[in-house]
């Protein structure tokens, strides 16, 4: 358990998602060691960390892409650990749960062989009954939300590294999902760019009430749009509490962090 | 993921309902429409010299005109949906292989699952219609277009009786041949398709561009190999 740090929500029945005693090795390299927290709905939870220590694993795991070794994810309530992929019922109730979630991908992981419009269109099209037209009138708004209207036509290789981000974010929101992933949404952005994209989730937190995870290792995102922020190093969960008790604590590898100190009990690998 | 799984949830992939059609159809085109004039330009030098070959041994003991059994028996029986499974398998599996192998290094096939479609449904059913259904009408493409060019080499350049050659073909190529050669052309497609989509769908991330190299090679050698050896079999199976 971190020092001083474990956020448990006294007024909260139904958070969004709950990891009890987390853990995952790859080989004997252990990547996720007990991790616990709990995530309130409407919550934007920041995840910070140094670069190679689990946050991406945490991610992954929690949409189950990676099966931990051990522990529990509640999502809303349901537990995604006990469901079996090779089995065909837990398989199908794995793909509902995963429609809960929309997740922007590090790279963006937009269908290379697909139009800009139908990559944002591909979600509706898959899970939804909308008409052409409809579908059409979303992809438009979705992209204008992200500030890039009119590029339907235009293919992914056309895009810059900034815009692919976007409308891989115009995809994550296009079914209005509860929850919605970020890993690493600021990396390889310019800070205005990257500015845009955290007010785009402020945006979003604010109008419909989506809760957030955001894997990052910007403070500064940190520090701009979190509700809550976890500290992971080496696998273990250093710190994690609301927003405001973290950024005022006196916690070593807190602090480290969000001072930027070379010094401290984060190693350079 | 092992290979053993791979087949178990594909095939179920496969026939759990219609494959996404848009998927479906651009594959089919690609691998059909996209491997014709490779396959022509092969199968015409195929089938020509099919008839030289024969010609030259056939004449040493004065048996040149049994060239049309000859090229009916060795081409429609072997070569011909041999060569299309080789050749086409080749193409199509090289494509299959490294499309399926990039989606994954980009992330592309977990961002499927992410939204709650399973792969194997989306990219890899369709996949394995497409070619299943493909190779069998390339297969007797390639009987066409290799017998005609038996027969313009033997009639025009050996000087063959033209109706002796014809009536040679019709007598020792039956419906069943040329329904068996279809067979082959269907378990070829199946298997090279699920070779290829094996190795494409198990690339990595961490495998970089190099995994779409790897992964493609093996897709060609693998499907090459497989379609080699499991000929002599079914072979042996129908004629023997």
């Amino acid at each position: 358990m971190p020092e001083g740090f474990h956020y448990v929500p006294p007024t909260d029945p139904a958070p969004a998602v709950v990891f009890e005693n987390v853990s995952k090795s790859f080989g004997k390299q252990c990547v996720l060691d007990s991790v616990s927290l709990v995530v309130p709905k409407g919550a934007i939870m920041v995840m910070l960390g140094p670069s190679g220590t689990g946050k991406s694993v945490l991610l992954r795991c929690l949409v189950g892409l990676i099966k931990p070794d051990a522990g529990h994810i509640y999502v809303f309530g349901e537990d995604l650990t006990a469901l079996d992929e090779s089995r065909s019922a837990d398989r199908n109730k794995l793909f509902a749960l995963r429609r809960k979630f929309g997740m922007l991908f590090q790279d963006g992981a937009l269908f290379d062989d697909m139009s800009v419009g139908d990559n944002v269109a591909f979600p509706m099209v898959q899970h939804t009954r909308l008409g052409t037209a409809e579908i059409r009138r979303q992809v438009a708004e979705n992209l204008k939300r992200v500030g890039l209207p009119g590029v339907e036509n235009k293919m992914v290789s056309e895009l810059s590294g900034g815009m692919r981000k976007r409308v891989a974010f115009a995809r994550a929101i296009a079914l209005r999902p509860e929850i919605v992933l970020c890993d690493e949404p600021s990396s390889g952005l310019d800070p205005v760019m990257s500015a845009t994209l955290d007010e785009l989730i402020q945006e979003l937190h604010r109008e419909l009430g989506m809760t957030f995870i955001v894997i990052s290792h910007d403070t500064a995102e940190a520090r701009k749009i979190s509700t809550h922020i976890g500290l992971l190093y080496k696998g273990k969960l250093q710190a994690f509490d609301t927003a405001e008790r973290v950024l005022n604590s006196s916690h070593s590898h807190v602090k480290q962090f969000f001072e930027r100190n070379t010094q401290g009990p984060i190693k350079v690998l | 993921m092992r290979f053993d799984r791979f087949v178990v949830q594909a095939v179920r992939a496969q026939f759990r309902g219609i494959p996404p059609m848009d998927e479906f159809l651009r594959h089919a085109i690609d691998a059909g429409v996209g491997s014709l004039a490779l396959l022509t330009l092969l199968t015409i030098f195929a089938g020509m010299n099919l008839s030289v070959q024969a010609y030259g041994t056939f004449a040493r003991f004065g048996g040149q005109e049994m060239l049309g059994l000859f090229c009916g028996v060795g081409g429609i029986r072997e070569l011909y949906p041999v060569m299309a499974a080789i050749v086409c398998g080749a193409r199509i599996g090289a494509t299959l292989a490294a499309s399926l192998a990039n989606m994954q290094i980009s992330e592309q096939v977990e961002a499927l699952e992410v939204m709650g479609i399973d792969p194997m449904r989306r990219l890899i059913a369709p996949r394995l219609w497409a070619v299943t259904l493909m190779l069998p009408l390339l297969c007797a493409y390639a009987d066409a277009v290799g017998i005609c060019a038996s027969y313009f080499s033997a009639v025009h350049q050996m000087g063959i009786n033209e109706g002796v050659f014809i009536a040679q073909v019709k007598e020792i190529v039956t419906l069943p041949d040329l329904f068996a050669g279809v067979v082959k052309g269907v378990i070829f497609g199946w298997l090279v398709a699920l070779v290829s989509c094996y190795h494409g769908y198990r690339a990595a991330k961490r495998d970089g561009a190099e995994g779409v190299g790897v992964a493609t090679n093996r897709a060609i050698v693998h499907g090459a190999v497989l379609c080699i050896v499991l000929n002599m079999f079914l072979s042996a199976l129908m004629y023997a």
